[in-house]
């Protein structure tokens, strides 16, 4: 049995190497000796017939369109995966194409396809910088945010919340969206390697769903020191002082 | 004479910003003028006789000038160029005050300017350019520019300046579609790489997004074909061997933007001969594949600047290489941009070092790139590494990014080039 790992339209939404979430699942599952692949889908023909887990990283809004009518190709199939509980990742304007819909100044509204509950609405300026989010689930997540758009309307189920940085805006404090295993977030880049709790947890319930039971191997010790390093400088730059370690 | 106050107080400024930091460089002056006489950069710029020449894009831009610079003079021109430091307002001024008489008149026959994409169309402001060359669109720098969009616009109203021609990057379809979007009196000159040169670089060229066509015979300058330091470009029915200042197909790229702007301003005037000579004639660039003799050990530098030139560089890093230093420092504020690439040829990493040791670690972890020793403090980093015995094949290897190259080069006492 071989984990796979959809990461959707990568050419498309993959500017700030979110995508590379799925090589961070598929690394973490091979190193406790599962066999995990990655599968590029840039179109409903490279779907394959199962799915473990999906990552969808965030893309330029020039393609936003573009990206929304390849994700509406496999609504279906985005809507079963969340209702089954097949762990999803979406960052960015991936997640915000995941939702109602995505407002812009001066061009029509988006719409979105709506597996998350919220939307997107214009920020008045683009915020760039470290997010730090307290999370129930998954401790102290540590990253960047650089996005130009608020999330609104997520209030009920928020990944966690905000200790340092902008998160969903709108003085809400909060950050992210989570539906089951189906999670949207603003924190970019590597944020599986950078959180490996989060990364472990989608990972035992994609194992879980394959029959299979994950448990992190050595080798993750070795990377997860890296990590810790660098969430602690990153704490430090945030001016997020105590209780780094994940919960 | 009138800027001959601004002038004086100008070099006054230089003067005292020398007593407190001796040899240093210093954008104070430009900072005061600027303030003093706020058309004093504009007029001086739009006075060159043969008006001014600007290069910007993602990538390449530094080497695409010192390359532009050496074929026009080797035409007999006299030109003015800035220091690839000082491409901000206040920079670009103190670079013009170097060379000013006592009333601010900089002598030469053209402005050749590297414009950063992000400033230069704040600079541009009020200076029309006669030619705008154009090296690419990339995203680096992910904290300043978040996507190729912004670029893209950049660069467009740094080209809305131009009123004779702009050189193109025709294997980068954002700068074609660019190109497009041009006043139809504005001339557009393209340049670009051969299939075959296309076909050796697996991992394509690090453009946004690459153009599925090549240049057609004579569309423009082309890049033939580049084997190790040295390129052919042809031009026409014309083949031209050049020089590169460094392996690689990327300086290939710019010797052909160099050369194909080059012609756009010299027009008749122009030798390809001439050109040729020029570019061949340019000495090695400091942390870009250069060798140097350090502490008694040979010591390959590799300078990575964005993901496509960390993709390049890593690559032609020979697989097996015994002892590798890796550093990223504060310049990179956000690695995520990086992790599209593929480290994994390294295989073994000897320190990872710089403010940024332990997000590289990371990286070069998933990729599979095994680890001796993580050390955030570059300068022990830096001593133990040349230290540690000869490799038995190969030569030590230091990858960096720039702010660890500035460190790198102030630790170890190396001048020069830059």
């Amino acid at each position: 049995m071989t984990i796979t790992i959809a990461s959707l339209i990568p050419s498309l939404q993959n500017t700030n190497g979110d995508a590379e979430n799925a090589a961070v699942l598929a690394a973490r599952a091979r190193w406790a000796g599962l066999a995990a692949r990655v599968v590029q889908v840039e179109s409903r023909d490279d779907l394959p017939d199962r799915v473990d887990a999906v990552v969808i990283g965030s893309g330029s809004d020039s393609a936003l369109e573009a990206a929304r009518d390849v994700l509406r190709t496999m609504h279906d199939e985005l809507r079963r995966w969340g209702t089954e509980g097949v762990p999803i990742l979406a960052v960015g304007t991936g997640w915000e194409l995941l939702s109602w819909g995505v407002e812009r100044d001066g061009v029509p509204d988006l719409e979105g396809l709506a597996i998350l509950p919220g939307r997107a609405v214009p920020r008045t300026e683009r915020v760039t910088g470290d997010l730090v989010v307290d999370s129930p689930r998954y401790g102290v997540l540590v990253g960047f945010e650089n996005h130009a758009r608020d999330y609104v309307q997520a209030e009920a189920s928020p990944l966690g919340r905000v200790r340092a940085g902008e998160g969903n805006g709108r003085g809400s404090s909060q950050e992210g969206v989570v539906m089951g295993a189906v999670i949207g977030t603003h924190l970019h880049g590597p944020v599986l390697a950078k959180n490996p709790v989060m990364a472990d947890a989608l990972l035992a319930i994609a194992a879980e769903r394959a029959g299979l039971s994950y448990a992190p191997g050595a080798q993750a010790a070795v990377v997860d020191a890296y990590a810790e390093s660098a969430r602690h400088a990153q704490l430090r730059a945030a001016g997020v002082g105590a209780s780094v370690h994940p919960k | 004479m009138r800027y001959a106050p601004a002038i004086l107080v100008g070099r006054l400024t230089r003067f005292a910003a020398r007593l407190r930091k001796p040899g240093g460089g210093s954008a104070v002056p430009g900072l005061v003028v600027n303030r003093i006489a706020p058309n004093y950069l504009r007029r001086t710029l739009s006075g060159f006789p043969q008006g001014v020449v600007v290069v910007s894009g993602s990538s390449g831009k530094s080497t695409t000038t010192k390359m532009l610079v050496a074929i026009l003079r080797a035409h007999g021109m006299h030109v003015f160029t800035n220091p690839s430091t000082a491409n901000i307002s206040q920079g670009l001024t103190s670079a013009l005050l170097e060379q000013a008489d006592w009333q601010g008149r900089v002598p030469g026959d053209v402005a050749v300017l590297e414009m950063d994409e992000g400033h230069g169309a704040l600079v541009m402001q009020g200076v029309d350019a006669r030619v705008v060359a154009l090296t690419n669109v990339m995203v680096d720098q992910i904290d300043r520019f978040h996507d190729s969009d912004m670029v893209a616009g950049m660069l467009a109203k740094i080209a809305s300046r131009a009123g004779e021609a702009v050189v193109v990057n025709a294997d980068d379809a954002t700068l074609e579609r660019l190109a497009a979007g041009l006043r139809p009196d504005v001339a557009v000159h393209r340049y670009g790489v051969s299939d075959a040169v296309l076909a050796a670089s697996p991992r394509g060229l690090g453009y946004t997004e690459t153009n599925a066509a090549r240049l057609p015979d004579g569309g423009g300058v082309v890049v033939e074909s580049v084997d190790g330091s040295s390129a052919v470009l042809r031009d026409g029915a014309a083949s031209v061997d050049v020089g590169l200042p460094a392996r690689g197909t990327h300086y290939a790229v710019d010797a052909a933007a160099a050369y194909a702007t080059a012609k756009a301003v010299l027009g008749a005037r122009f030798s390809n001969e001439t050109a040729a000579a020029a570019l061949s004639a340019i000495p090695a660039v400091f942390g870009r594949g250069e060798r140097v003799t350090v502490r008694g050990q040979q010591v390959e530098f590799v300078l990575v600047q964005n993901p496509s030139s960390y993709q390049l560089n890593v690559d032609s890093i020979a697989p097996g290489t015994e002892q590798i230093l890796f550093a990223i420092g504060s310049d990179v504020r956000d690695p995520s941009y990086f992790w599209p690439t593929d480290a994994s040829s390294l295989g073994r990493v000897a320190i990872v070092s710089g403010s940024k040791a332990a997000e590289a670690a990371l990286m070069l972890a998933y990729d599979g790139v095994e680890i001796d020793r993580v050390e955030p403090d570059l300068a022990r980093a830096l001593d133990d590494f040349l230290a540690a015995p000869a490799p038995a094949s190969g030569v030590k290897t230091i990858v960096f990014s720039a702010d660890s190259m500035r460190r790198t080069r102030a630790h170890l006492g190396l001048t020069g080039a830059e």
